[in-house]
């Protein structure tokens, strides 16, 4: 639309401003015209008005001198000396002709007629125009204009016949007609009319008009009965009129036709009116096709823009003539190429891993979010093992180039239509559109074949193994980050459990929207006192007494009553809240050990820190001012870590490790053989203990592999010094095994449920009455 | 009517004079008292007596003009038209006192007219327009022309009684004719006459003739 009006708006201007030059032109030159029409109208009348009063005096001056030769006449004048009348008739009658006079008299000097060319007169009578004899007596000669007793109008000349003296007048008299007229209208370029206003009707007398014009006139006379307008119309014609008086009530009209001056420039306007209507039309179609070549180019630039816009980068704009809107679309062009090649940059940046060229996770997210919507499929986490423990004994640089050398290795086992990711770190994960259970199990064991194989790096064999999470949906949840979440969780416990592959549907995580609601409430519940620490007993076996309890966190939800640990404890982790409870229990912990103590019940309490814990900088300063203010030993307190807490940062967790055993706080490895760490890297740890992981203790009795496992690892720990704690020990049977094998230390639910601080003195003491008895 | 009071008082004079003949002074003056020149004054015997002295008059062709202008002759008289100027004139006349025409050769003092009639007779020229004389033929051969002066002396004009006649060739009107008794006595006259002025017609100048 406003290219449209662009195109109209150069046709507006152009032609406009054209019509507003064509209009001021003709307005100018028919002003102009008129103007001059008038003027010259005024001029040729009074040029006309001129010449006109010069003929007459011309006419008449002839007409004396015709007279004054006739006077001469010898035989003429013999003949009027003689009274010899017909001679004198004869005379005046061939001069008359000669001439062209109509009217000769030949008058005495007392005023009587001898002689004249009119018909044969009836009585002697005198001249019929006395004032013309009396100023011919006092003048020599005399003139003038007079109307005959017929009606008709002539021009008189009187001169005296002398012989030499006065002998008699002769009188000539020219008629003043039609023919007189339009002569005089010739040679004044007017038309000439004489009229007679005496008497009762106004009598035109003679016109160069023809009749009709002349009957016009004669209406105008008797409209105007004073004098004629200077602008008169006859017969639709315009006319500008002068009257000169002729005497005795004659005068002549001189008139100029306007529209005869006009004609001339009539003429002219009439093709200046032809050249503005062509012009402006020519110049209008001009304008409309310049518009159009404008507007054309512009239209394609707009075209391309929108094309830009809408993402496609791939068509070049059109190649337009190199004025100034090609070399623009030149440039547009360009601009074209540099942003598709930087949003080319961008998108890579935005949705690709830079190391490994793989798609980010955000790339995975938006590839999963355009997945139909109903389908289902299987989205995998995987976390590559050992990681951690060759960057941080090879360097970051032998971890870059060994996620550079697996990477490529997943993409023959995926299947077309799937999508492989970097997360971060070494965790990757795999979408599987239209993935069930079974397939995905299939793809898990088919992706830890893969990591079976071994890198070799420099020369340098590296064995790397994975642990997997499987979420499907739409059974695990169908948003992407949910179900990126769960199968992360899920991956965390096949790792906790080594068993390579765990299903999200078997962790039994909360819903997402409960888990955002539970930062406010954790923190509402450290206020409220809602957390509260159980106390599992643990057993040493040489002395068969309870020498030690692992502190386990609760919450007593007010609603939900008691919350378990899994089910909040993961997430206080992942969001940090975790650096906030650790300190609560820490010193909770610390007071209920000198309470004991002061009950004379010796307890040394084991306490878990998280990765976040161990990294704190200020926890070794706290544990120290912690077991100052309550005057608790530092042997007095256990913190136990898992391996993958160590892995997160292992130089700083290592610093703070030792730091934590310089204090002299004892230290334990819990959940050992869920990792791979080896027993030969935690050696090099500040650490007195190790707790093998239940998985490996449950029906130790029964599973020669787990005793021949826990077997070698008891000895082993002994041989590096590490006293061995057993979890998850459930019967009397693994409790005697335990016993047989020299493991130092047992607990479970075989022997004692976690329970409340204040449960415990109580346990203990029918314990010992129970072991007693039997002991 | 002032005129006719001064022509009234002149003709109540009785002149008287010696008898051999008595001479006639007269002073012709216009009403405003200019002389008139020209003016012709004859005495005419109231009984005809008088005694012809028939001269022989001249009217001279000379540098295309008649001279003199105006000539009083006695009834018989001739009178001559000698031409002087070296072209051809064509004097007529078509007064009814004496009607002729004569073709002047250069030169010639050509055929005389006997003017045998009294009456005025207006002389022109034919070839020359401006060219005017008069004659007027009287039947009395006591007359005088006025001079420059307006003055006319009449000489030896026997005592008795006459009509005094005054004549000029443009005079206005016809002055009436009076009584006039010439005694032995020279007499003293003055007249009044008006006389319309002289119309100088056009006269080319000499040169023009040549070609």
């Amino acid at each position: 639309m406003p290219v449209r009006s662009l195109q109209r708006r150069i046709v507006f201007v152009f032609v406009g401003l054209l019509a507003l030059v064509m209009a001021l032109i003709l307005l100018l030159v028919t002003g102009s015209n008129e103007r001059i029409v008038v003027a010259e109208t005024q001029s040729e009348l009074a040029a006309g008005s001129r010449v006109f009063t010069l003929l007459i005096d011309q006419n008449r001056r002839q007409l004396e001198t015709a007279a004054t030769v006739l006077a001469a006449d010898f035989a003429f004048r013999e003949a009027i000396a003689t009274q010899d009348r017909p001679t004198m008739r004869s005379v005046i009658r061939n001069h008359g002709l000669r001439i062209g006079a109509q009217v000769m008299m030949v008058i005495s000097p007392e005023g009587q007629l001898i002689a004249e060319t009119q018909p044969e007169f009836r009585e002697p009578r005198r001249f019929p125009f006395p004032d013309l004899l009396s100023a011919a007596v006092s003048e020599g000669k005399s003139n003038g204009f007079r109307e005959m007793a017929d009606g008709t109008l002539h021009q008189f000349v009187l001169v005296p016949i002398l012989a030499p003296k006065l002998i008699a007048w002769v009188a000539m008299g020219f008629q003043v007609d039609d023919p007189w007229a339009r002569g005089l209208s010739e040679m004044t370029g007017l038309a000439v009319s004489v009229i007679r206003r005496g008497g009762a009707e106004p009598h035109v007398l003679a016109s160069s008009f023809d009749a009709s014009r002349r009957g016009a006139l004669a209406d105008a006379l008797r409209q105007f009965p004073q004098d004629i307008p200077p602008a008169l119309s006859i017969g639709g014609e315009h006319y500008q009129t002068v009257q000169l008086p002729l005497g005795q009530g004659a005068s002549a009209v001189l008139q100029r036709s306007i529209e005869q001056a006009q004609a001339p420039f009539q003429t002219l306007q009439r093709v200046l009116w032809a050249i503005v209507l062509v012009g402006t039309a020519v110049f209008a179609v001009g304008s409309v096709m310049l518009a159009r070549r404008i507007v054309r180019p512009v239209n394609e630039l707009a075209e391309a823009a929108r094309r830009i816009e809408a993402g496609d980068y791939a068509e070049p704009v059109p190649i337009l003539p190199p004025d100034e809107i090609g070399h623009l679309a030149m440039s547009f062009d360009r601009m074209r190429e540099k942003v598709a090649s930087r949003e080319q940059k961008i998108l890579k940046l935005a949705y690709e891993d830079t190391l490994t060229g793989l798609p980010n996770r955000t790339r995975f997210l938006e590839t999963f979010d355009q997945l139909p919507p109903s389908g289902q499929g299987a989205v995998v986490v995987l976390n590559l093992d050992r990681f951690a423990l060759i960057n941080s004994a090879l360097g970051h640089l032998v971890g870059d180039r060994l996620l550079n050398a697996i990477s490529p290795r997943f993409r023959p086992v995926l299947p077309a239509d799937g999508l492989v990711a970097r997360l971060w770190g070494d965790e990757f994960v795999f979408l599987l559109p239209g993935a069930e259970r079974s397939s995905a199990t299939q793809f898990g064991n088919a992706v830890l074949a893969i990591l079976q194989e071994p890198v070799t790096l420099d020369g340098q064999r590296l064995d790397v193994g994975g642990s997997l999470g499987i979420a499907l949906y739409p059974g695990d949840g169908v948003a992407g980050v949910t179900l990126l979440q769960r199968a992360q969780s899920a991956m965390y416990t096949a790792k906790r459990r080594q068993s390579g592959v765990a299903f999200a549907s078997e962790m039994g995580a909360p819903p997402a929207h409960e888990q955002l609601s539970l930062i406010g409430e954790m923190r509402e519940a450290l206020v409220r006192n809602e957390f509260l620490l159980y106390y599992q007993p643990k057993l040493d076996l040489h002395s068969q007494k309870i020498v030690a309890a692992e502190a386990l966190i609760r919450w007593r939800h007010p609603q939900r009553g008691l919350v378990p640990p899994l089910q909040f404890i993961p997430f206080a982790e992942q969001t940090g809240f975790i650096r906030e409870i650790t300190p609560w229990v820490l010193e909770t912990v610390a007071a209920q050990t000198m309470q004991w103590r002061k009950d004379g019940l010796c307890i040394v309490p084991s306490i878990n820190f998280s990765a976040r814990d161990l990294l704190n900088p200020g926890l070794v300063e706290h544990m120290r001012g912690v077991l100052a203010s309550y005057g608790l030993p530092a042997d007095g307190l256990c913190i136990e870590i898992t391996e993958s807490a160590l892995m997160e940062d292992p130089e700083l967790a290592l610093t703070h490790l030792c730091a934590l055993a310089e204090l002299g706080v004892k230290l334990s490895i819990d959940d050992y053989g869920v990792g791979q760490s080896s027993l030969a890297y935690l050696k090099t740890l500040p650490v007195h203990e190790l707790k093998i992981d239940q998985t490996f203790v449950r029906s130790i009795a029964d599973s020669p592999k787990n005793a021949a496992i826990v077997r070698s690892t008891i000895s082993l720990c002994h041989e590096l010094g590490l006293t061995v704690v057993a979890e998850g020990v459930e019967t009397a049977e693994d409790l005697d095994w335990l016993v047989r094998n020299a493991c130092d230390t047992a607990q479970g639910y075989g022997l004692a449920r976690p329970m409340p601080a204040q449960d415990l003195p109580a346990w203990i003491a029918a314990y010992r009455a129970k072991t007693g008895a039997v002991s | 009517m002032s005129r006719f009071r001064a022509a009234g008082l002149a003709a109540s004079l009785v002149l008287c004079g010696a008898a051999q003949g008595a001479s006639v002074g007269v002073l012709v003056s216009s009403p405003s008292g200019v002389p008139v020149k020209d003016s012709a004054v004859v005495i005419e015997p109231l009984v005809n007596s008088a005694v012809g002295h028939r001269a022989v008059a001249s009217i001279v062709q000379e540098d295309r003009e008649f001279l003199p202008y105006v000539t009083i002759v006695q009834t018989g008289t001739t009178v001559n038209f000698p031409n002087h100027d070296p072209i051809k004139h064509h004097v007529y006349s078509f007064s009814s006192a004496k009607t002729f025409e004569i073709k002047l050769n250069a030169g010639k003092s050509a055929q005389s007219i006997v003017f045998d009639k009294p009456g005025e007779v207006a002389i022109g020229c034919n070839v020359h327009d401006w060219m005017e004389a008069y004659v007027l033929v009287v039947d009395s051969p006591y007359f005088a022309r006025t001079g420059n002066n307006g003055r006319a002396t009449i000489a030896n004009v026997p005592p008795g009684r006459y009509r005094l006649k005054l004549w000029h060739p443009r005079q206005i009107s016809a002055p009436p004719v009076r009584e006039l008794v010439v005694t032995a006595a020279s007499a003293k006259l003055e007249l009044t006459l008006d006389v319309a002025p002289r119309t100088v017609k056009p006269k080319p100048p000499t040169d023009a003739d040549r070609y």
